[in-house]
């Protein structure tokens, strides 16, 4: 998963929705917890992504 | 190609006709309207005061989108919109790179770990306004709450004097609202509303000078950014956006939503049976009523948007309401569901200029409605009452409730 730093404006859905997958900086941006997302939290991942107004988070299936 | 739309009765600044209390009311079937018309529909003369008086309203989600996410072209400078401002406020008003600096400086202290730390006060705030009306049988939401609560955190927070709080609200409203009859008489209007305002800042500024105190105020005025210090002009153009934006937004939302759920029992009753339910009522309820209805750009050069060319230095009006009410975008679009999971609306616009005071907002928002419909669960519209709507902000200044 990736989160562009460049696109993020601290909206922070992604955080509030799926807090085991992100966390907010000091600004309220996002940022991944881990860029490889267990199992578990896979679900919690994509409701992050979708749910992010500047279409910042990326989730690759591998 | 753009649409015109120049004989439609009139329109408000953004171009959007504000002759018709049904509009107001319901805008949705408006903005599938103007979507339907074509990405960019050009609206002649409503902005008298601009060589170009023309608005170009943009609807659908993805140019909305493209004009949020595109600064360069599509600038938020000073002349974009005239709300009694003398210098570019701040940071609305400035555009890349400089923007950046100062939202370094704020954005920190309106992120939600900082927010949090202002949810007791606030729910002791509310549980006060709820209380003082639940042994009544009614009340005016908007006087009783929606007014009051927003207000004086927001005072509270930048260390503006509470006691003051009327006449605050009376000077944003002379901006937001002016009641005059002419274009004319209501910019000299907006004009003297905001020297007052400027006069109040900088009677607060200099106190702040002699004697700090614990308010954003006092922060500022101690805030370096890039190592440098705000200069005391700085600070007041700050403040001048935040009076503006934290004395009417919140209010007009709550509004908004109050209204919604009392004319809605099934989603009220959703709401007060499982308040875990809040927080993605209070999402859906931005999209689709979205209490800001849209933001102002201006192009800094010849462009175009979806095959629609727009001059340079022309004012494009970003319809947010129209951008989340937009079934090209969005799965049942149409329908308000209270549980929606997926929800990335554009209520507190985007790009580099989002919403400063969003979780602010937010946090507001949660607070009144669990603490309300912990008290006052049932509550309706009394019957034969058509709520009024103001125009772009969509405040409900009589909103009458039962219970």
């Amino acid at each position: 998963m990736r989160l562009d730093r460049e696109r993020c404006q601290g909206h922070g859905r992604c955080y509030v929705l799926a807090s085991g997958v992100f966390e907010s900086d000091d600004d309220g941006r996002g940022m991944v917890i881990a860029e490889t997302v267990p199992l578990v939290y896979q679900e919690s991942a994509r409701l992050g992504s979708d749910n992010c107004p500047e279409d910042a988070i990326t989730v690759i299936d591998d | 190609m753009a649409t015109n739309a120049d004989d439609t009765g009139p329109k408000s600044e953004n171009g959007f006709d504000m002759g018709d209390p049904e509009l107001n009311r319901h805008p949705q079937p408006g903005y599938r309207m103007l979507r339907d018309s074509g990405p960019v529909v050009r609206v002649a003369g409503v902005i008298p005061s601009r060589a170009s008086a023309d608005a170009h309203l943009v609807g659908r989600h993805a140019d909305v989108v493209t004009v949020l996410r595109n600064p360069d072209v599509f600038s938020s400078r000073f002349d974009a919109v005239h709300i009694g401002q003398v210098r570019p406020l701040i940071p609305l008003q400035i555009d890349p790179p400089d923007h950046a600096k100062y939202r370094k400086l704020l954005d920190p202290l309106f992120a939600p770990r900082r927010i949090a730390l202002l949810e007791d006060r606030t729910r002791a705030l509310v549980s006060d306004l709820v209380e003082a009306v639940a042994d009544d049988s009614g009340c005016n939401f908007h006087a009783a709450v929606s007014e009051p609560l927003p207000s004086t955190v927001f005072l509270e927070l930048l260390g503006l004097p509470v006691s003051r709080a009327a006449e605050f609200i009376a000077l944003k409203d002379g901006i937001i609202r002016p009641s005059a009859p002419t274009p004319e008489e209501r910019s000299s209007m907006v004009d003297d509303a905001g020297a007052r305002i400027y006069a109040v800042l900088q009677e607060v500024l200099d106190e702040r000078l002699e004697t700090r105190q614990e308010d954003f105020i006092s922060d500022f005025l101690d805030a370096e950014v890039d190592g440098e210090r705000l200069t005391p002009e700085e600070v007041i153009d700050i403040c001048y956006l935040f009076f503006l934006a934290g004395l009417d937004t919140v209010t007009a939302s709550l509004d908004c939503m109050m209204a919604r759920l009392a004319l809605h029992p099934a989603e009220r009753r959703r709401l007060a049976d499982d308040p875990s339910v809040i927080p993605h009522a209070v999402e859906e309820m931005l999209r689709w009523e979205t209490p800001v209805t849209a933001v102002v750009r201006v192009t800094t050069q010849d462009t175009e948007l979806s095959g629609c060319p727009i001059a340079a230095d022309e004012v494009v009006s970003v319809m947010l309401g129209s951008a989340n009410t937009d079934e090209r975008a969005w799965d049942e679009a149409a329908s308000v569901d209270i549980d929606r999971r997926v929800n990335k609306h554009l209520a507190f616009g985007g790009g580099v200029h989002r919403c400063l005071g969003s979780h602010l907002a937010r946090m507001e928002l949660r607070v009144v409605l669990e603490e309300w419909h912990s008290r006052i669960p049932e509550y309706r519209v009394p019957e034969g009452v058509e709520l009024d709507y103001s125009p772009s902000l969509r405040q409900i200044a009589d909103l009458p409730l039962v219970w």
